[in-house]
């Protein structure tokens, strides 16, 4: 396959999201302007001016019409899709990491970071239909974890929020009570900083990459350990197929290392594997930096990457990947 | 010492080293450095104050590099510093968060000069300092030559805390009191072995005469040779210094290769060749003269190859209009000189080629040094005539490295 190179960040990507039809392919970097591409041939479509930092998370509502993207500057802001119009800007006393809109997109999960003495939180917002009636009160302030909160997602019917970081943990949280139900074991979970989430297409289980170069597959509401799948690399980004039992898996050594090493230590490949078999089915390479951000289209017949290296990657797959026999 | 340096070549390590040496030991100048060893695993721990920590997550930063944590701290504190750290590892945001937090931001006059090599570099610096300064309410402003002198004096009348320049303008301004230096107390020079080379030593000296005397000097580059070292005693005090081995320079993250192309006339068929793999993401050319640089674009235009092409005798409006095809991946092989090796920082560059080696080692450096940058890895390829075979070997033991040849799946390692 022969990828689609888009170009249009001039820093490091940080994030990338198709919307649920997978037509359009938003991606978020350092540059502070999150671009909105086609999904199919990676024309760029639009961009999102108004963030004064570093964007390093997305999300888009069920119907595309929303955007709401989580930034460093201290702040989330929800978008018109279609016209690029900043509708909202939520205010933290910290940089907004993770971003997410729940199912019916009336709630939004956002993460701030721990910044100079304040704790990190996951804080639910409720988003109104009409950007005038938009507040920006907290329904929910979720705190009490240590280390920062790199990844905040919704659980089954709203009713559960689940958070990793960087004190390799995986909670589950009831929204109602805000109290924590479960969490992650100790021994068998992630050892180092968890950088990344994806749930699989029908939420019923999840997958984690983590810095001690693995990702790991969990259940949504037991959190019981799945599956492992090891690499020989810190892990930034991971997805799950909708369509195959695959998972893809991507990073490479910290950004800070990578000019010290041997090229060939990099690993910026992304890898590959077998979602119940755990073992690796191929990889792709191209990045010359770490992979940061990785998504599956929805109809799973392509995917992107976003690197390090200012590029984001479109790779349809050829009819042979339907057909892998392990 | 003449008899030293075999004819032709530059890269001598023993005179190199010895030189070194002779400068960091001499008995008489021992007390000439400070020794400052604190390393720093978190902006949060560097005693920053708040809008300036605000400014450095908001640019996406997360944790300090190597130079950072042991950088910033002792520059905040007003020490006069020399660092060096190899290419790409994160030296203008060491700078440029120590001027931040040292500036009275309640005092509009300017207190702080950097001056660069290039224009290009100067406007690279300046963004920086902008966005780490946001929250601060920084007014920096790049003050370069090419631009219009009107507009540089009414924004410096409107009052900056910052001046970014290249060495030509900001002396131009300070002759013209449009500049004052009554305030200023910090003074950097970025790139600073091609500061106090002979192209720029002059300006430099003529500059810092007309600086207040007591003010803090900073000192930085990927390449900080012992004449430039020896030069910096003239004017600093008791600096802490941030050193490099001239073994350890070379970043291992760039892939170093080399093609045997016999003669000069046959690298034009050569590069041409490797155009279609050049296309792949962004190149960069380097040839050694500005006459080569139009020579070399004329000829892959004539051969219906998309190039852009800038160095230092172009107007100032067309390098920037260059810069940014080029960055914006509108063009991707751009043909420059050496001296613009520097003011190159593009996201996406991943190739170098030295068309022409280059004549001063710490420019192979500079050079090879726009590919592989924080984060990225990159390759460079050295064209190589039957002339060329014995600087080759000379650059490979001077940075301890080994160029191999040119293997011919090139496309696969970008």
């Amino acid at each position: 396959m022969r990828p689609i190179l888009m170009k249009g960040h001039e820093r490091p990507l940080t994030f990338l999201r198709y919307n649920r039809d997978g037509d359009l392919l938003f991606s978020c970097a350092k540059d502070h302007t999150p671009n909105v591409w086609f999904a199919d041939n990676g024309d760029r479509l639009g961009t999102y001016s108004g963030h004064n930092g570093a964007v390093w998370s997305c999300d888009v509502s069920r119907d595309s019409t929303r955007l709401i993207t989580g930034s460093a500057d201290q702040t989330a802001k929800l978008w018109d899709v279609q016209t690029g119009a900043e509708l909202f800007t939520f205010r933290f006393d910290a940089p907004a990491r993770s971003v997410e809109f729940a199912i019916g997109d009336g709630l939004a999960v956002i993460t701030t970071d721990n910044f100079m003495g304040n704790v990190p939180t996951a804080q639910v917002k409720r988003i109104a239909d009409d950007p005038d009636d938009q507040s920006e009160e907290s329904l929910l302030v979720i705190s009490g974890i240590k280390g920062r909160i790199n990844r905040a997602v919704w659980g089954p019917l709203n009713r559960t929020i689940i958070t990793a970081g960087e004190d390799a943990t995986i909670r589950i949280w009831d929204t109602e009570t805000g109290t924590c139900l479960n969490e992650s074991d100790k021994e068998q979970g992630h050892q180092k900083t968890i950088t990344s989430l994806s749930k699989s297409a029908d939420w019923s289980h999840f997958l984690t990459g983590s810095l001690d170069k693995s990702a790991k597959l969990w259940d949504t509401r037991t959190l019981t350990l799945i599956k492992t799948y090891v690499t020989e690399r810190p892990v930034n980004a991971v997805d799950i197929s909708p369509l195959l039992d695959h998972v893809v898996i991507g990073g490479g050594q910290d950004a800070m290392n990578v000019t010290m090493t041997d090229r060939r230590a990099g690993k910026f490949e992304a890898k590959f594997f077998h979602k119940i078999l755990q073992e690796e089915i191929g990889g792709v390479k191209g990045h010359f930096g770490p992979i940061n951000a990785l998504a599956f289209n929805p109809d799973g017949r392509s995917f992107s990457s976003g690197g390090e290296d200012g590029y984001v990657r479109l790779h349809h797959f050829d009819s042979d990947y339907f057909n892998i026999k392990i | 010492m003449a008899g030293m340096a075999p004819e032709g070549s530059q890269f001598d390590a023993k005179h190199y080293d010895s030189k070194m040496q002779e400068l960091l030991h001499q008995g008489d100048n021992e007390e000439f450095f400070t020794s400052y060893d604190e390393v720093f695993e978190s902006f949060d721990d560097m005693g920053l104050q708040e809008n300036l920590l605000r400014g450095i997550y908001a640019y996406g930063f997360e944790k300090p590099s190597a130079i950072q944590q042991r950088g910033i701290v002792p520059f905040c504190k007003g020490l006069d510093v020399i660092q060096q750290a190899q290419s790409g590892t994160g030296k203008t945001a060491t700078f440029c968060s120590g001027i931040l937090q040292q500036l009275d931001y309640g005092l509009v006059e300017c207190q702080s000069l950097v001056l660069a090599p290039t224009r290009e570099l100067a406007q690279q610096i300046e963004k920086v300092m902008r966005a780490l300064g946001d929250y601060l309410g920084v007014k920096v402003h790049a003050c370069v030559g090419g631009t219009s002198v009107r507009e540089d004096q009414r924004i410096l009348a409107s009052g900056v805390h910052v001046v970014v320049g290249t060495p030509g303008r900001v002396f131009d301004m300070l002759r013209r009191q449009s500049l004052r230096p009554d305030h200023i107390k910090m003074f950097v020079l970025d790139e600073a072995d091609e500061m106090l080379s002979r192209g720029f030593k002059d300006q430099i000296y003529d500059i810092f005469q007309l600086l207040p005397p007591k003010i803090q000097v900073g000192v930085f580059s990927a390449t900080m040779p012992p004449e430039a070292l020896e030069i910096t005693r003239k004017f600093m005090n008791k600096p802490v210094r941030i050193l490099v081995k001239r073994d350890e320079l070379t970043l291992e993250g760039i892939k170093q290769f080399y093609v045997n192309v016999e003669k000069e006339d046959w690298k034009l068929d050569t590069l041409c060749d490797l155009y279609e793999t050049l296309a792949i993401t962004q190149s960069v050319i380097f040839v050694n003269t500005r006459r080569k640089v139009d020579w070399l674009t004329d000829k892959m235009r004539s051969r219906d190859h998309t190039v852009s092409a800038t160095h230092g005798d172009m107007d100032q409006n067309t390098r920037d209009i260059i810069m940014r095809e080029f960055r914006s991946g509108s063009s991707r092989v751009l043909i420059t000189t050496d001296l613009l090796a520097r003011g190159i920082d593009v996201q996406q560059v991943s190739l170098v080629i030295n068309y022409d080696l280059p004549t001063q080692p710490e420019n192979y450096l500079h050079r090879i040094g726009r590919s592989g940058r924080f984060g990225r890895k990159g390759v460079a390829i050295n064209f190589v005539t039957r002339d060329d075979e014995r600087m080759l070997f000379d650059i490979q033991r001077f940075y301890n490295v080994t160029i191999e040849e040119l293997p011919a799946n090139v496309a696969d390692l970008l």
